[in-house]
């Protein structure tokens, strides 16, 4: 990842980490229940969630497994996912470590299960981060959820996605379609065993301030909502009042892929 | 330093990938082959490249 926007993602989330704590739309949810069900994790599996962010999916896992190695890019992010994990209280295997995702400081073969969930469309080089992952999860057992804001095929609704995501977070680089995420996961030697697609309604405004937005660029944000066309109002569900954003809805993709070392031919 | 022989096992030198030890008198992780020291706050290594010290050369 390029010094200089690794450094502009580090100053978003330091800035920001408390907000993504304590939302409650991090915590549980049908994408981490699925997640579960398709992962089957044991109390023999070691588990790295990347850019763990609040620590939400960390937490969520750990009781069902032996220990997870939690690791974000964001020092400030790593101390609120610690302190909100301990205050939540009852686990006791899960470890910080502030690590890049596209180099991972990990020995091949070193976890059994993967997640990263809500992250990749932060990475400048997902395949790179991708060939990581795969190096760092063991041989015929390793398998990873992943699972991040689905890119619609349109491509005037994916080109109002991409555009209101950087207005409210400039370390948004790039969310993918399901077609390019199962050819980026197969291309790193994964074998993508399921998808699956959730709906998640976001507050317009909690969700805009969350990412530091201001008086002024949150009226401009809500404006480019409002003067999107019918069809971007439709695929997301936009509910307004008055002028005002209310509510979206966008989709999470959730791809569940296994390492099982197949020859390419 | 809260560090683990198992979660040592589990920690790698992000550049070359190889292990890393333990220097307790300055709190860091080195990677002697990279000639890098990574620094542990509040009990979390910093294992990012641009953050580790360059060791100075010896001999």
């Amino acid at each position: 990842m390029p010094k200089d926007f690794k450094n502009k993602v580090r100053e978003q989330f330091s800035r920001t980490a408390e907000g993504y704590v304590r939302d409650s739309g991090f915590s549980g949810g049908p994408d981490l229940e699925k997640a579960l069900e398709l992962l089957k994790p044991t109390t023999d599996d070691l588990v790295l969630d990347i850019a763990c962010g609040g620590g939400h999916t960390a937490l969520f896992f750990a009781p069902h497994v032996r220990s997870v190695v939690a690791s974000d890019l964001t020092m400030q992010m790593l101390k609120k996912a610690q302190e909100y994990i301990s205050e939540e209280g009852g686990v006791e295997n899960v470890t910080f470590r502030e690590a890049d995702a596209e180099d991972l400081p990990f020995p091949a073969g070193a976890f059994t299960m993967l997640t990263c969930r809500i992250a990749p469309h932060h990475f400048t080089d997902v395949p790179r981060a991708l060939r990581e992952f795969h190096r760092v999860l063991r041989r015929h057992v390793g398998r990873m959820a992943i699972i991040d804001t689905l890119l619609p095929e349109d491509p005037e609704i994916a080109d109002f996605y991409q555009s209101m995501e950087m207005m409210r977070d400039p370390t948004h680089v790039q969310a993918h379609t399901e077609k390019e995420w199962i050819e980026m996961v197969t291309d790193a030697n994964f074998t993508v065993q399921e998808t699956a697609i959730f709906s998640k309604t976001h507050e317009f405004g909690p969700w805009a301030r969350r990412a530091g937005l201001d008086g002024n660029r949150l009226a401009e944000l809500n404006q480019y909502f409002i003067d999107a066309p019918m069809k971007v109002h439709d695929y997301f569900e936009i509910e307004t009042f008055a002028g005002e954003v209310e509510s979206y809805t966008d989709r999470k993709l959730l791809i569940f892929a296994t390492r099982d070392d197949k020859k390419a031919n | 330093m809260n560090i683990s022989k198992e979660l040592l096992d589990i920690l790698a030198c992000p550049q070359c990938k190889q292990p890393i030890e333990p220097d307790l008198d300055n709190q860091e992780l080195v990677c002697k082959q990279c000639g890098l020291a990574f620094p542990i706050r509040d009990d979390i290594p910093v294992m990012l490249i641009d953050e580790a010290r360059k060791l100075s050369q010896q001999g």
